[in-house]
């Protein structure tokens, strides 16, 4: 068998995003959701380099893929402070014990 | 040359000033001092009206005829009619909330951080109107979306503001996570992400910048609460603090509607119907906004679903003005933009004065219920008429604001003389009217009932509170009964969108 290394890649890039959002959906505990948007932005910055390959323009992918990561991560640790706060309330990372506001 | 150092210091101020008043409030908290945190205020608001007084002395220049622009590394920021009119809305609503929060936020847990974070929001809000730059628009965006999880999160010593927060966040990143797939797409199809380039030769974007463009809608739909991706919001708008509602509520779901209308006319090449798919959008939005509306017990929350409703007769009037060239339906879009800014940051306000002095004072962070807001013109007179005005105006009644921008939207869905088109602005104007079931009792609350409990011991309202309050609810009536006031800007608005859009 011999696929061509952008469709490899492509190949990576939905199963990431795929299993990050199966991950969202199925998942109970704060910090496995944390992860599993993690997962999908990853997905996206491979994303990002198969586009500047297919297109010639590696560089600015890169400095795309690198600004992606920097605010991906912000985004991670407010996140996970968040949970943390959660846990000290609540004591449990469990989202069942956060239904407070459904209505 | 005046014009290119005014733009710049327009879209740099803000975050030079942030970490400053940050600074000068931690000092002074630390110290157990007045002073500092004092400054960290005055800083504030001595930024947000330089930044207005920079905001006209550009749109001067611009006036002169040349385009103001600049070139950040190789990303594209322009000075235009959009996003003249979401800085427009925000920093008049950004110093309406500034004001209202010194006694608001006053001694409360991390006081020095907020007006930190409120100005890199309005900041970074100013930035995502003038981009001309895909990636360049998500990066402002995402400092927007980034400054806002913390506000939301605010009380954190709450966990129901924890749970709000968290909700927030996931909704939002995820939805950020779909626009960055837009724009990979988008850039493995063009090689390049300047908006200029994309309007260029969009007609060659083909399956895969149809694909991004489906997946950019989705992303900055979750940021502009189109009905799916509204879930978040509710929660988010009634536990943040009330200035930080009205700027949530105001501009916040706003600004993610302009990004995605920037994006949408840039594409006008590629052809398809988007116009059609806003206005099936905004007949959701409005339907469920309102229905939800109806069965809320909480203010905030309440007000909270009829943003919904609002964001749809905005998507209704930019659905016009894409689908049938309306330019009449883009201003409509475009106007009711700025007064549900005004009117919903009134509300907000009116409802976070009153939450202030009857529950917050004493320390009580519960939420302000429907019941509790029985007999309070007795108490609060002023705080009640302009409450009144508000809902009033957001329900579309006469000499008010919203009345105005809702009529002009419908006026323009009427012109296109298509069945279809029919149809659809009777069911709005319908629902409009069903939005009066559930903003017409609170004004009978307000007047009419027997004083609850909870109002008979409620404490003052600072005057400081009350000035902004004021200030918008003569706003609201002003522009109600003199719309040709906000000619200039609907024009531009409409000119710079249909422009791209069509040519």
């Amino acid at each position: 068998m011999n696929l061509p290394i952008p469709f490899i890649v492509l190949l990576a890039v939905i199963s990431l995003a795929g299993t990050g959002f199966y991950c969202l959906l199925f998942t109970r505990n704060l910090i496995k959701v944390v992860v599993a948007l993690q997962l999908i932005v990853k997905g996206v910055v491979l994303a990002f380099v198969l586009a500047g390959h297919l297109q010639q323009n590696e560089s600015l992918a890169q400095t795309m893929a690198i600004t992606v990561i920097v605010a991906d991560t912000i985004v991670a640790v407010i996140g996970l402070s968040l949970a943390v706060q959660i846990r000290q309330h609540t004591g449990s990372l469990d989202l069942k014990a956060l239904s407070k506001l459904k209505r | 040359m005046i014009d290119q150092p005014l733009f710049i210091s327009l879209l740099a101020l803000p975050f030079l000033a942030a970490p400053l008043i940050y600074l000068f409030g931690r000092l002074s908290v630390r110290k157990g001092k007045l002073l500092g945190m004092k400054v960290a205020k005055t800083l504030t608001l001595a930024v947000l009206l330089a930044e207005i007084v920079l905001l006209v002395l550009t749109v001067k220049a611009a006036m002169g005829g040349s385009s103001v622009q600049q070139l950040i590394g190789l990303e594209l920021m322009r000075f235009d009619g959009i996003g003249l009119i979401l800085s427009a809305i925000v920093l008049v609503l950004g110093v309406c909330v500034t004001i209202f929060s010194f006694p608001y936020m006053n001694n409360e847990k991390g006081e020095e951080k907020f007006y930190a974070l409120l100005m890199m929001t309005i900041g970074s809000i100013i930035g995502l109107g003038f981009s001309y730059d895909l990636f360049n628009l998500w990066i402002w965006f995402e400092a927007m979306a980034i400054s806002t999880y913390f506000l939301v999160a605010f009380y954190n010593e709450q966990s129901a503001s924890l749970e709000a927060g968290l909700k927030y966040l996931v909704q939002s990143a995820v939805g950020s996570a779909l626009v960055l797939f837009g724009i990979a797409a988008i850039f493995a199809a063009m090689g390049s992400t300047s908006l200029e380039d994309i309007w260029q030769y969009g007609a060659q974007l083909g399956t895969l910048g149809v694909l991004g463009l489906v997946l950019m809608i989705v992303g900055f739909g979750v940021k502009a609460a189109l009905v799916p991706m509204h879930t978040w919001l509710p929660d988010a708008h009634s536990q943040a603090p009330s200035g930080i509602s009205a700027m949530l509520s105001g501009v916040v779901i706003e600004a993610g509607l302009v990004a995605m209308l920037r994006v949408i006319s840039m594409t006008g090449k590629l052809g398809g119907n988007w116009g059609y798919i806003l206005i099936i959008f905004a007949c959701l939005n409005i339907l469920v906004g309102n229905l939800m509306a109806l069965r809320q017990t909480e203010i905030k929350r309440l007000l909270a679903y009829s943003s919904l409703a609002h964001v749809g007769y905005m998507l209704f009037g930019f659905g016009i003005g894409f689908a049938f060239g309306s330019g009449a339906g883009t201003e409509g879009g475009f106007f009711h933009m700025l007064t549900h800014g005004l009117m919903k940051g009134l509300a907000f306000l009116s409802v976070g004065a009153l939450l202030y002095a009857l529950k917050l004072v004493k320390g009580d962070h519960s939420a302000l219920t429907l019941e509790d807001l029985n007999g309070a013109s007795r108490k609060y007179p002023l705080i009640a008429v302009c409450l009144s005005v508000a809902v009033l105006a957001l329900g579309g009644l006469p000499p008010f604001a919203g009345f105005m921008s809702k009529w002009m939207i419908l006026v323009a869905g009427v012109q296109t003389k298509n069945t279809w088109m029919l149809i659809a602005v009777i069911f709005v104007g319908l629902n409009s009217v069903l939005s009066l079931g559930y903003y017409a009792p609170i004004v009978n609350r307000l007047f009419k009932r027997e004083m609850s409990e909870v109002v008979t011991a409620g404490k003052r309202v600072p005057w400081t509170m009350s000035l902004p309050i004021v200030f918008l609810t003569l706003a609201v009536i002003l522009i109600g009964v003199w719309p040709m006031l906000t000619d200039f800007l609907l024009y531009n608005g409409q000119y710079f969108l249909l422009g791209y859009f069509f040519n």
